[in-house]
């Protein structure tokens, strides 16, 4: 029940939205929270009864739901789901409290986030393939309105841009659904099954479905060369819209390639390989290399996404118990800081108007609280020991190392280029000369404090011990490779 | 004249027609609008007689020309519960002429009544009376905005297209004849030969005409944009899946296409549907055009469950019309209601229409997007099982044609939400005056839309203990 009530919270919340007054924003916010909150609360109560030492799926339900066609509701978590359950809750509370920064329209608003909220945390907890599928596209829609009523100068383009490419992607996921669904001798959508059924089907077909799911799923990812809407809708949507791709929504697409790539077609999975971990190794140092080239700070921490998702491939590419546990905890990471920095872009652009690097100088002097928080994201996203993203990075390299030798090494060298372009970037913000024209700058309120500092906490408390988030994660992994 | 009680709907439903002309005759003008609401409840009340009669067996079986079994049922309720609805949405069309609501509320109802003959029919003479009976008609009811010059341009393209398009069928029935010499649709009155296949070909055509099949598609946005919306709504709708009934009935069934090498030419017509369709749905600013071609491409999707042939392509033809009235019928039923108020069809009518009324343009996005088959929507469900039907029996290129359609499809409806989300509305954003009736059948096409998306096992379970019975 708990699993259901986490996926439903939020989708309950947005039905009542839909029935208050436009005018009544307090009504309407206080919905928001209660739903979204719910979902945390829930899914926060579950880790005490969460079992870490089993690999199995935890809380399961199931009951049949089209019968005709053997689609069954089949909900459950293991290791490697609940962790990115409890991120998606937790960042969707955190980005709602960046919401209500939100003047226009709230009550659409609010309406489209909360179902967004479902979607993903659907996306996560099915394990129903027509279940997963429904979920994924119902993160969409809510995301077309999210950029293109509330976001930027381009976001009418930059909305039907994400739409259009990953549905494109989707459709053949649908595809690859479909020919699984009829290779299987029970014509079953359930994934556990499928995980069984799946020693009887040759290479040939698996190579085939695979190359059908991960077309779907490097486009969320995104993987190289699928990332190209990523810069676009990122600079677009607005603030809390951003963390949420970046946190919670890239992440599917990871999962997915773990879940299904990996888990229902195996000798798909290991075929790709070879070409997976290049496509890792462009997305570390190309992604790196495009952020160093931007002057818009937005756009620069989008890049740097693609850049974090290249270390998680690479993870995954090592087919090791410590390069799996780095991808997984490089999401969780990601999301976490990833998720500030853009909340940090955010608190910055509402001020100035502007994200453009060269428009500042010296910030340090004038907001010590702003630039102390955003020096620790970014020392935290180019992975300095001590904080977050150093395990998680460290255990990805680690974990792949064995297997590619030299792609590894190229990657480790983008690193450089990583580190570079947040130096960069924090040089021509906070120090040199004090730009006279922000001199009226406030420094961050609180609400802004309260939707980061939590996430600056986190970021200190994974750097110093990561055993916790790594414990929930290690039974399962070890089962995944185990097979 | 054997068993003429298996026709009792349609007939009663003739009648009831008939008596409605009678009924415009007698009654003061100023009372004509007592008529419309006597018409759709005609079509609901043959609504209830086939549903009340479904349980009892004599409500099935063979007779000279026709044959009634569940299938045949099934789609006759699809009819009449569209015609009902299209009726509705006439009660609050103001465009229409007062005068002769009698006249067309009895069109309407001849044109459903045509389409239950068609959907039962086995013999070329009755599906030729039936077509026949449900284009006159429809020529008609296009033309009815007798000031609209659109309108009278629409039915007199329709009206050409349709008496070359009945030609083509006359002359496959001839055909037919010549090689069987019977015009009963029997599996085996003649052996495969060129004289029969051509005569088959030539019927394809003809039925494709009603069906809006490419290439016999040209009449279809024209005759939709002129024609009053409660009709085009009709027309986009009933004698669409009516006429994919007699396809199924007829390539599906009794002169299976793969036996006669047809499948490939029915793969290839389904393909250039959806795709001529979509892609130039692209470039419409009309609403009513624009769902028009989407109409085009919808009946390339249900075309691809004949081509697999199976039961479950059957299922899914069953399936996806059944959906299909709801979600078309919605969206028409929001386009009428903005273009009634703002006097045009013109995209530029929904701009900010979120702003102006959230609930009307929630419900068009619903069926939009259910007609883009994106889930948890009705539309979904229909697709997968359109697609599944198609990958099962290993045709996958069409499935692939198919969901790349699609995507390309979720562009042009994203158009209209476009509109209606991210534009300012125009002017003064003035709350819309919508009838009662138009909410109504707004409600009910977008209930279907939500309900049979997320529940969709009743209508599965009812669509396969149909389909089983065909024969």
């Amino acid at each position: 029940m708990m699993l259901s009530l986490i996926t439903w919270a939020p989708l309950i919340g947005a039905l009542i939205v839909l029935t208050l007054p436009k005018d009544n924003a307090k009504a309407i916010q206080g919905v928001g929270f209660l739903a979204s909150g719910a979902s945390l609360l829930a899914s926060l109560l579950l880790i005490a009864s969460f079992k870490t030492g089993s690999a199995d799926m935890q809380f399961v339900e199931s009951y049949a739901w089209i019968p005709a066609l053997n689609v069954s509701y089949h909900l459950g978590v293991d290791g490697l789901s609940f962790p990115l359950v409890l991120l998606t809750t937790f960042m969707s509370f955190i980005a709602l409290i960046g919401s209500l920064g939100i003047k226009e329209r709230v009550k659409e608003y609010f309406f489209w986030f909360l179902i967004l909220e479902t979607g993903m945390l659907g996306v996560f907890i099915a394990l129903d393939l027509v279940l997963f599928y429904v979920f994924w596209e119902i993160t969409l829609v809510p995301m077309y309105f999210l950029i293109g009523i509330w976001g930027g100068p381009k976001k009418e383009f930059a909305a039907i841009k994400f739409f259009l490419y990953t549905l494109s992607g989707s459709v053949f996921m649908l595809l690859a659904i479909l020919a699984m669904y009829f290779k299987a001798p029970s014509h079953t959508f359930d994934m556990l099954e499928l995980m069984k059924a799946n020693v009887a089907w040759d290479k040939h077909f698996q190579v085939l479905v695979f190359l059908g799911l991960y077309f779907g799923l490097a486009i969320k990812i995104p993987a190289f060369p699928f990332h190209t809407w990523l810069p676009l809708a990122h600079v677009e949507a607005p603030t809390p819209i951003s963390v949420i791709l970046a946190a919670v929504l890239l992440k599917m697409g990871v999962y997915g390639l773990l879940r299904l790539g990996y888990q229902i077609t195996p000798l798909g999975f290991s075929w790709f390989l070879p070409y997976l971990v290049v496509i890792a190794v462009i997305n570390i140092v190309y992604g790196a290399l495009c952020a160093m080239a931007q002057t818009d700070m937005k756009k620069m921490v989008a890049y740097s996404s693609v850049n974090h998702m290249g270390y998680c491939l690479l993870g995954i590419a090592g087919m090791t118990a410590t390069g799996f546990s780095g991808a997984v905890l490089q999401m969780i990471n990601h999301g976490i800081v990833t998720g500030a920095l853009f909340l940090l872009v955010g608190v910055i652009y509402d001020r100035a108007h502007t994200r453009d690097l060269s428009a500042f100088g010296g910030l340090a002097l004038k907001l010590p609280v702003y630039a102390g928080l955003m020096m620790l994201t970014c020392f935290a996203s180019l992975g300095l020991p001590g904080l977050a993203g150093f395990w998680s990075e460290f255990l990805c390299f680690l974990g792949a190392f064995s297997a590619w030798k030299w792609q590894t090494t190229i990657s480790v060298l983008g690193i450089i280029a990583t580190a570079a372009f947040f130096l960069r970037m924090m040089q021509k913000v906070f120090l040199g000369a004090f730009n006279e024209k922000w001199a009226g700058m406030p420094d961050m309120s609180w609400r802004e404090l309260a939707s980061i500092l939590p996430l600056a906490a986190l970021t200190v408390w994974f750097g110093v011990d990561p055993k916790w988030p790594l414990s929930l994660m290690n039974a399962t992994i070890i089962h995944l490779l185990g097979k | 004249m054997a068993h003429l009680s298996l026709l009792t709907p349609a007939l009663v439903l003739s009648g009831l027609s008939l008596a409605l002309m009678l009924l415009d005759m007698l009654l003061p003008p100023k009372h004509s609008r007592a008529l419309y609401h006597a018409a759709w409840l005609s079509s609901a009340l043959v609504l209830v007689l086939v549903i009340a009669t479904m349980a009892d067996p004599a409500s099935r079986g063979s007779g000279a020309l026709w044959i009634s079994d569940s299938y045949s049922q099934f789609f006759s309720m699809a009819v009449l519960l569209t015609a009902a609805l299209c009726l509705l949405l006439g009660l609050d069309y103001r465009a229409l002429p007062e005068r002769h609501a009698g006249t067309f509320a009895a069109l309407m109802l001849m044109a459903t009544a045509g389409l239950m003959f068609l959907v039962c029919a086995v013999d070329l003479v009755l599906i030729f009376v039936a077509l026949e009976l449900v284009s006159i008609s429809s020529f008609v009811l296009v033309g009815f905005e007798r000031g609209n010059p659109k309108s009278n341009e629409g039915a007199m393209k329709y009206f050409l297209f349709g008496a070359f398009s009945s030609a083509l069928l006359v002359y496959g029935i001839s055909l037919y004849y010549g090689a069987s010499g019977t015009t009963h649709l029997t599996p085996g009155a003649a052996a495969p030969g060129p004289m029969l296949i051509l005569g088959l070909i030539l019927m394809l055509l003809g039925f494709g005409f009603k069906a809006s099949l490419a290439p016999m598609h040209f009449w279809v946005p024209d005759a939709y944009e002129g024609a009053p919306t409660p009709v085009t709504t009709f027309l986009s709708i009933a004698p669409k899946i009516a006429t994919i009934a007699l396809l199924l009935r007829v390539f599906g069934a009794l002169f299976p296409a793969p036996q006669y090498e047809l499948g490939a030419l029915l793969g290839v017509v389904a393909v250039l549907t959806m795709t001529i369709g979509n892609f130039t749905a692209f470039f419409q600013d009309d609403v009513k055009r624009l769902l028009a071609y989407s109409s085009i491409a919808q009946a390339g999707y249900l075309l691809i469950g004949l081509v697999a042939g199976t039961t479950r392509g059957v299922e899914a033809v069953m399936l996806y019309s059944f959906v299909y009235v709801a979600m078309n019928l919605g969206a028409f039923a929001v386009a009428q209601a903005v273009g009634q108020d703002a006097g045009s069809y013109d995209l530029s009518s929904f701009d900010g229409l979120a702003q102006r009324s959230l609930g009307l343009s929630l419900a068009m996005t619903f069926c939009l997007l259910s007609l883009a088959g994106i889930p948890p929507l009705a539309g979904f469900i229909g697709k997968l099982y359109i697609f599944s039907s198609a990958v099962e029996t290993g045709h996958w290129w069409l499935a692939v044609i198919g969901l790349v359609n699609s995507v390309a499809s979720a562009y042009f409806y994203f158009r209209v939400v476009h509109r209606m989300y991210f534009r300012a509305p125009s002017a003064a954003p003035a709350p819309l005056a919508v009838g009662h009736f138009v909410y109504g059948a707004i409600a009910v096409a977008v209930l279907g839309v939500l309900l049979f998306g997320v529940n969709p096992q009743p209508l599965i379970a009812s669509v396969s203990a149909s389909a089983g019975l065909l024969p």
